[in-house]
């Protein structure tokens, strides 16, 4: 089990996670190249956020393995991924509402990857930078809860990058944005990219998982119906029907 | 040291010379003064930062009270090794119930607590080696500015264990506990030994507590020990200072226990009715605790009572 | 046999029990209050009935009503002046000014009333009907029922009327009740003011088979919330049930361990359900 193929940074073999009769992630394998982005998508209910929280481990599966970096994780605490360097933000916002935007920001980077930065001076350095990163240094001192939906998404990025994570897994940060702000957040996600970080982002913007994605996996009814380059992902009928074909009618 | 810290420092000196300028009536009042005061500081290194609000923390004052009773009334042992067998014993039980219950959130978090509480004291009750229902005497002494000394010290001591965590990585966690568990679990802190070590430091400082407070009045029993609404006044005090505050849990306690002794001692009849009252207000215009309060009428003046009624009311 | 006598002693205490946990589980499910000053309501309600008894001589069962009408208007302007002020406060707040509440509720009880033992001793306090062997205590049998049908009325109300599909509404989404044309705080008030109406059947009761003071309200606050932690909040009669666990727990616990244990029993099991099932959802709708 230790000896991996060094190419996906991720790989998922038949995860499979049931809540009360229903299946919300069924028997799905992918995996996830390094430096890759990969885009989630699906009508809702498709099961992506799930499969998210299995990556988390936030849920843990029914069935099925997760590899990460040569490691089996499908069993681990969420932190211990932390650790191992997976970071993840949540659809539904979770600021720590009570705390500063930096404060906020400066808990990724003290704890994080490999444990985070012991140090709170430097830890609090590093979140500034984040802060910087994501255009919301000017908010830095505001109390989380009273941040704004579009600048409650940038936080969600930085707290996620300030964990220095290999693996980002991105969960709408788009959604609620106007055009030339989810501008902003593709070249933004792309730079993250080139410094090495792979990512998995869900995404109902389209256009932005098309410029975004080098490949697309396809999520319907929690099973995996596609998986490939967004432009023949786009024309596959079986995706044109199950989600762009409902989105039409 | 900077000036943030004189006004603490020039407190606890003074506090320290009660004894020698204080008469009787002082070192009464301050002994459980200073019992409360520590104990709603150990409150506050669970509550007031993980926000698991428990109400057993008595149950670890009364395993301290009963660690040390035991040992000094039925094995002869000396006062400071029972102070220590209580500590243990307390820590043990804290680290023993840490796992089942602190996966519990919210109400059922506090509601678990207090069941404990409540089984261990009639478990206690049932005791022989406790003294069963009836308890136990302890060897009398009349060294009431040790016990009031102790119990300053041990006060600091929990005060200085705040301070640190509030500035330490460890307290950041417990914070982000506090927030948002399962967005601070994915972020990489150990939710589940973040917290038991706070349950656990919080337990040792309510056993020592205990101990030194067992000795001093020399008589006790189960239902004294293991006393909810001990448990339910480290809450208020701690809530009404400031949770998760260092100094907060300390100038509620002080607060909170001279007002009560005034009205007790002017108008004993009503002293009650008037705590309730101010538990009351106090829930309803400052429910962040004073250090809030504070700050809050510094930056906005009186609208700020407005403004936080508006904030929680429906 | 003794089994028997104990199961009938622990059925009939277990449903006064469940009865007692209705108003809080209802307030907790709904308002999100776990009002700790529940206790002190069931005392007051204990009061008025008592005084309704010795007072204009009006039986206990039949002052029941009027007890309750009362305790609903003190409920509704209980939650309408003062609790509403802090129903969107954290969890803590809301606990700590019902314990602020209790302990002046329990004041002023003490004032009023002194710190006298009162029983409700109406003439049939102390038959019996014997039934192949065991021994039912009539006025607990009628309490017994009394509760049962209020517990089933509260069932009622909750499924079956526009209020209470608004309650229940309300339960899941503050905004909710705006749908059924409900004012949030109005609705709110009512709720707590059906829990205290509630709380004070079982005070009634609870006068005609056991004493009352006025301290007597912490322990059945401990009591009725452990019963609707094992009832959960999902439905009146699951809170009975619950009640009846506790019932028949207890009064097993105290004839074959000795009364002292019964605290233990309760509290214990109090614990451990609350471990083996944490993730429950628990809410009465």
């Amino acid at each position: 089990m230790s000896a991996e193929p060094a190419a996906s940074l991720l790989e998922a073999r038949g995860l499979t996670r049931r809540f009360q009769g229903l299946i919300a992630v069924n028997d799905v394998s992918f995996s996830l190249r390094s430096g890759e982005i990969l885009g989630l998508i699906g009508p809702n209910g498709a099961g992506k956020t799930t499969l998210v929280s299995l990556i988390s481990g936030t849920l843990l599966p029914d069935a099925g393995a997760l590899v990460f970096d040569g490691r089996r994780i499908e069993r681990l605490a969420p932190f211990r991924r932390a650790h191992l360097g997976i970071g993840r933000t949540f659809q539904v916002m979770k600021p720590f509402p009570g705390l500063s935007v930096l404060e906020n920001v400066t808990v990724g980077a003290l704890f994080g990857k490999d444990g985070g930065e012991r140090n709170r001076a430097r830890a609090r350095e590093r979140a500034r930078a984040m802060l910087d990163l994501t255009g919301l240094a000017p908010r830095l001192a505001q109390r989380a809860d009273a941040l704004g939906g579009p600048d409650r998404k940038r936080l969600e990025l930085a707290k996620a990058l300030a964990m220095q994570p290999k693996l980002l897994l991105l969960d709408e940060v788009m959604a609620g944005l106007n055009p030339v702000e989810v501008d902003e957040v593709v070249a933004l996600i792309k730079k993250i990219r080139e410094g090495g970080v792979s990512i998995l982002v869900i995404e109902h913007v389209i256009k932005a998982i098309r410029s975004l994605s080098d490949r697309v996996l396809v999520l319907h009814h929690g099973q995996k119906i596609a998986e490939g380059e967004p432009a023949s992902v786009f024309r596959d009928p079986r995706v044109v029907e199950a989600y762009l074909g409902k989105r039409r009618a | 040291m900077s000036s943030r810290w004189g006004v603490p420092l020039l407190g606890a000196a003074l506090l320290g010379a009660v004894p020698w300028i204080g008469d009787e009536t002082m070192m009464q009042f301050g002994i459980y003064l200073l019992l409360v005061a520590a104990l709603a500081q150990a409150w506050n290194i669970l509550g007031g930062f993980t926000g698991y609000a428990s109400f057993g923390n008595s149950t670890f004052y009364g395993l301290g009270v009963y660690g040390t009773a035991i040992a000094m009334a039925q094995f002869d042992l000396p006062f400071w090794v029972g102070l220590v067998l209580g500590a243990i014993l307390a820590m043990l039980c804290a680290l023993l119930i840490g796992l089942p219950i602190l996966r519990l959130r919210g109400p059922y978090f506090a509601i678990a607590t207090l069941g404990l509480n409540a089984a261990l004291s009639a478990l206690v009750a049932n005791l022989d080696i406790a003294g069963r229902n009836i308890g136990l005497i302890l060897p009398l002494t009349r060294h009431d500015v040790l016990f009031y000394e102790g119990l300053l010290a041990l006060l600091l001591a929990a005060t200085l264990a705040v301070a640190w965590i509030s500035s330490s990585r460890f307290g950041m966690g417990l914070i982000a506990i506090r927030e948002d568990e399962d967005a601070a679990a994915v972020m990489g802190v150990d939710t589940t030994l973040y917290k038991i070590a706070a349950l656990v430091l919080s337990s040792l400082f309510s056993a020592l507590a205990g101990g030194i407070y067992a000795y001093y009045v020399t008589f006790i029993d189960p239902a004294s020990a293991f006393d909810p609404k001990l448990n339910v006044q480290m809450v208020i005090m701690a809530v009404f200072g400031g949770p998760g505050t260092v100094l907060g849990p300390v100038v509620g306690a002080f607060i909170l226990y001279s007002i009560y002794q005034a009205l007790a001692s002017s108008i004993s009849t009503a002293a009650a009715l008037f705590y309730g009252v101010v538990i009351i207000l106090a829930v309803i215009f400052m429910p962040k605790g004073l250090v809030d309060l504070g700050w809050g009428l510094r930056r906005m003046g009186p609208r700020y009572l407005l403004e936080t009624v508006r904030q929680y009311r429906l | 046999m003794l089994f028997a006598q104990i199961l009938v002693n622990g059925v009939l205490l277990g449903g006064l029990y469940g009865l007692m946990a209705l108003g809080m589980a209802l307030v907790w499910g709904v308002l999100n209050i776990v009002n700790l000053a529940h206790g002190a309501l069931i005392m007051l309600g204990g009061y008025a009935v008592y005084f309704l008894f010795t007072g204009a001589g009006i039986d206990p069962f039949a002052a029941l009503p009027m007890a309750m009408t009362g305790m609903f208007c003190f409920g509704y302007l209980l939650q309408r002046l003062l609790l509403n002020l802090i129903v969107r406060s954290a969890l803590l707040n809301t606990l700590l000014i019902s314990f602020g509440l209790d302990v002046v509720l329990t004041y002023v009880a003490q004032w009023a009333f002194t710190a006298d033992f009162r029983a409700i001793n109406p003439s049939y306090a102390g038959a019996n009907i014997t039934l192949a062997g065991i021994t039912v205590p009539l006025a607990r049998l009628a309490a017994f029922a009394v509760a049962l049908l209020l517990a089933g009325l509260l069932w009622l109300l909750l499924n079956r009327t526009r209020l209470g599909r608004a309650i229940r509404a309300t339960a899941q989404n503050l905004v909710a009740a705006r749908l059924y044309g409900v004012e949030p705080r109005q609705l709110y008030a009512v709720t707590f003011g059906i829990g205290a109406a509630l709380a004070g059947a079982a005070g009634g009761l609870y006068g005609v088979v056991a004493q009352i003071t006025p301290y007597v309200g912490t322990s059945l606050t401990a009591k009725s919330f452990v019963i609707a932690i094992i009832g959960g909040l999902d439905n009146p009669l699951s809170v009975v049930l619950g009640g009846l666990v506790i019932g028949i727990a207890e009064s097993a616990a105290s004839l074959y361990l000795g009364p002292t244990y019964a605290d233990v029993i309760s509290f214990g099991l109090l614990v451990l359900i609350l471990v083996a099932r944490p993730a429950r959802s628990l809410r009465m709708a």
